[in-house]
């Protein structure tokens, strides 16, 4: 057992890093304990940060060659992600359409999808989205209503997304759509690629309780979509979509990689605030203190177990998901016990000198718990897939989509009862 | 990275499953509780099987071993709820480095050894202490060893063996030994986690068989998420403490410097991870899982005795906070 490169790691390991360095002046930052800028309102800095990267071979190391990645492997993805966040480089702006969309393209696009799509994607010279969720479905995903009808060589989409991240930066989109209501809710869906500036679509950012606006719903108003765009065959949509749902759950907590602030950054935070407080505050802090920081080593190190499996050439199976259960319970701990240590400015949003870091950590943690599976539908993924539990019984799995056929005409909104 | 256990200590791992699985069992531990039978496999057997000397070196007549060698080996006895533990063997040998002779009769089993917490003149509940005959015990500063009395308090884990010593006789080993005494403490609370590991993990697998075997209003009561959710929370937290009982181990002997921290981490982590299993275990079991029969209660008693043993999830979790504090995370 140990916790060093093998040769091979650690040659690419320091390729990394000195790319890093060398180009440090033309990527985004952030400062220790800061959190990442809102990459809408600094778009073209991260825009050229994920060009830069790009260029270097840092993004899309798992992408075939021949669709603009480097043909390498998990463990080198793994690596540039712990050197990036290392770096204190925050989330690339086309996080979404590097984890999900792209592989999705590259399973099931055609050339001429790929060959137009992926290496623009990968220079962030397109930023993409994913658009599943609805107001009427976000968990069961398969109960969606937004409806493509064939018109000739187009379809015609009516209907309503929500909760799409990065919509408004996003040029284009994975649309996910019900084409034959007629069928049981996965047989009748057809998966497209959309253009986020075609007419009809209207993006309307959403604001999220911690105050920004990371999210929008989108609306689609008989907007069209050449047959060109489609993703698999009509009817195929759900298949296509797993490929999408199945990245995602490798991309968010699966590496190891701390999913809000880290311990080492708690621990600088405690080195300072404890001194102002009560010896009796100190003493329940530190509880706090040394709970979050167990339970953040505790995921980090169970995250370093499925890093080795990778470096031995395995893949990452459904057990990924309790790396995201873990961190964002971690992180909630973590961010918790920070704001604990301010003291009495623990109940104000900011700090009298202006400092909201903790605070807001705390408010974007539980959008963690929510997105990509709630924490609920992550237990059963591994009650079912790990540990071999039966299934619930699913009453909806055969009967035809019926029920929202009517609505399947109309534009379908936040608004409708 | 290479974070797991490499082919040799698999191996060990396996032997290990094998030996306790024959020679001890919760059904063992319940008639222990009963007074109805002896703490299973007992000090002779983990001697000549050769458990009790992993770590003693192998010029002492032990097996040289490193402390993840003996976690993975203490891992198995916990499945099974074994005794005496090996918490004992652990920390009597970094204590006895210096002592060739003792940690030979540690290892071979010719002394019955207890490490006594508290005073020596009147300890706190110290873990094999009931049987043992040649007491380890920190005299001030000084480790002394020597003979004593026992007083064995109504056992609520029989397998624990634990007492009350007094000393009736004591020799100094090492004059200025809190540093040593300190880092033993904490290869103790290692293997005492890695034990923990084992009787959770177990805990959680015979909770995962029932729950697919029993059914109720006409489904198995593991398609219900009240009780998958469950099950799911208390295997997360055996997979969570496995990685801190690995690092932890590890690091007593490639790592030094994370060591304490690494060990008050796992240590605080294992009372609560083996809590959780093992009250996981009793309620997805029903009424049954609270009877005197079944096996539960076993988990049960191991995790609530266990918690306080070496220091409690309180101590450990401000030892977490003051190393982080101090540094320790770089
Ligand atoms: C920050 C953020 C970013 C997001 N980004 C995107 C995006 O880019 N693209 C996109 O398409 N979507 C996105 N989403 C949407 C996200 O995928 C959904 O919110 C999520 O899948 C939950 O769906 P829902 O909101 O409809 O909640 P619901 O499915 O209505 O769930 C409500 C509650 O019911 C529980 N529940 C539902 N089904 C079950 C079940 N079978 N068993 C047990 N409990 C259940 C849930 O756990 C939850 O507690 C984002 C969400 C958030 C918070």
């Amino acid at each position: 057992m140990d916790f060093d490169d093998t040769p091979d790691e650690a040659a690419f390991r320091s390729h990394v890093r000195s790319v890093l360095e060398q180009h440090a002046d033309e990527l985004v930052h952030v400062a220790p304990g800061e959190q990442s800028p809102d990459p809408a309102r600094h778009e073209a800095d991260f825009r050229r940060t994920e060009r830069v990267l790009a260029e270097n071979g840092l993004v899309g190391v798992t992408w075939p060659r021949e669709h603009g990645g480097q043909g390498g492997t998990l463990v080198q993805q793994a690596i540039v992600a712990q050197e990036l966040s290392r770096a204190r480089i925050p989330a690339l702006i086309n996080h979404i359409g590097l984890g999900m969309c792209g592989p999705t393209v590259i399973a099931h696009g055609s050339d001429d999808q790929k060959s137009r799509y992926l290496a623009r994607l990968l220079r962030a010279d397109d930023v993409w989205c994913q658009l599943f969720s609805e107001p009427a479905s976000g968990s069961d995903l398969a109960a969606l209503r937004t409806s493509a009808v064939r018109d000739g060589e187009d379809w015609i989409v009516n209907g309503q997304k929500v909760w799409t991240t990065l919509a408004h930066v996003a040029d284009y989109g994975i649309l996910l759509t019900r084409t034959d209501p007629s069928r049981p809710k996965h047989a009748g869906l057809t998966m497209f690629v959309v253009d986020m500036h075609a007419p009809g679509v209207t993006v309307r950012p959403l604001r999220q309780m911690a105050g920004g606006a990371g999210f929008n719903e989108v609306f689609f108003d008989d907007v069209r979509i050449p047959d060109a765009e489609r993703l698999g065959e009509p009817g195929e949509g759900w298949r296509v979509a797993l490929t999408t749902l199945m990245n995602e759950r490798v991309t968010i907590g699966g590496a190891g990689t701390d999913l809000g602030l880290s311990p080492e950054v708690l621990a600088a935070h405690a080195r300072g605030r404890l001194p102002s407080l009560t010896p009796e505050q100190q003493a329940l802090a530190r509880q706090a203190v040394g709970r979050a920081v167990a339970a953040a080593l505790a995921t980090r190190y169970t995250g370093y177990r499925r890093f080795t499996v990778l470096s031995q050439g395995g893949i990452p199976g459904p057990e990924a998901s309790a790396g995201k259960l873990g961190g964002t319970t971690a992180a909630k701990l973590i961010a918790d016990a920070g704001v604990r240590l301010l003291g009495d400015e623990a109940v104000y949003a900011a700090t009298a000198d202006g400092d909201d870091t903790w605070q807001k950590t705390q408010a974007y943690l539980p959008g963690l718990a929510i997105a990509g599976g709630t924490d609920q539908v992550l237990r059963n993924i591994l009650g079912e897939r790990v540990l071999g539990l039966p299934p619930e019984p699913r009453t909806d799995k055969t009967a035809p989509f019926s029920g929202g056929a009517g609505r399947l005409s109309g534009r379908v909104d936040g608004s409708e009862s | 990275m290479n974070f797991d256990l490499d082919q040799d200590q698999r191996d060990a791992a396996a032997g290990a499953k094998e030996f306790f699985t024959e020679q001890a069992s919760p059904g063992a531990a319940r008639q222990a509780l009963e007074g109805a039978g002896p703490v299973r496999p007992g000090r002779k057997a983990l001697a000549d099987i050769g458990f009790l000397g992993i770590t003693v070196p192998e010029s002492a007549g032990g097996g040289g071993g490193s402390l993840l060698d003996l976690a993975v080996v203490a891992e198995q006895g916990g499945a099974v709820l074994a005794g005496p533990s090996l918490v004992t063997a652990a920390r009597a040998a970094v204590l006895l480095a210096d002592q060739p002779e003792l940690a030979a009769q540690l290892a071979d089993g010719s002394a019955a050894f207890a490490v006594v917490d508290g005073s020596p003149d009147g300890s706190a509940p110290s873990i094999d202490a009931a049987d043992a005959t040649t007491f380890l015990a920190l005299d001030g500063t000084a480790l002394v060893v020597g003979e004593g009395e026992a007083t064995p308090g109504k056992p609520m884990d029989a397998t624990r063996g634990l007492a009350n010593v007094r000393l009736t006789s004591r020799r100094v080993l090492v004059e200025d030994a809190g540093e040593l005494w300190a880092r033993a403490r904490l290869a103790g609370a290692v293997v005492l986690a890695a034990e923990d590991l084992g009787a959770a993990d177990r805990a959680v697998a015979l909770g995962v068989a029932y729950a697919k075997e029993r059914e109720a209003f006409g489904r198995p009561i593991g398609s219900y998420q009240a009780v998958k959710h469950m099950l799911v929370d208390a295997w997360a937290g055996v997979e969570q403490l496995r990685s801190l009982v690995w690092w932890a181990a590890w690091a007593a002997d490639a790592a030094p410097e994370e060591f304490p921290l690494a060990a008050a981490a796992a240590k605080a982590t294992a009372a609560s991870a083996l809590e959780r299993a093992a009250e996981t275990l009793i309620q997805v079991h029903g009424g049954i899982g609270f009877t005197w029969e079944h096996d539960a209660h076993l988990f049960w008693r191991r995790a609530k005795v266990d918690r306080f043993l070496l220091g409690d999830e309180a101590e450990h979790l401000d030892a977490v906070a003051r190393l982080a504090v101090a540094g320790a995370l770089g």
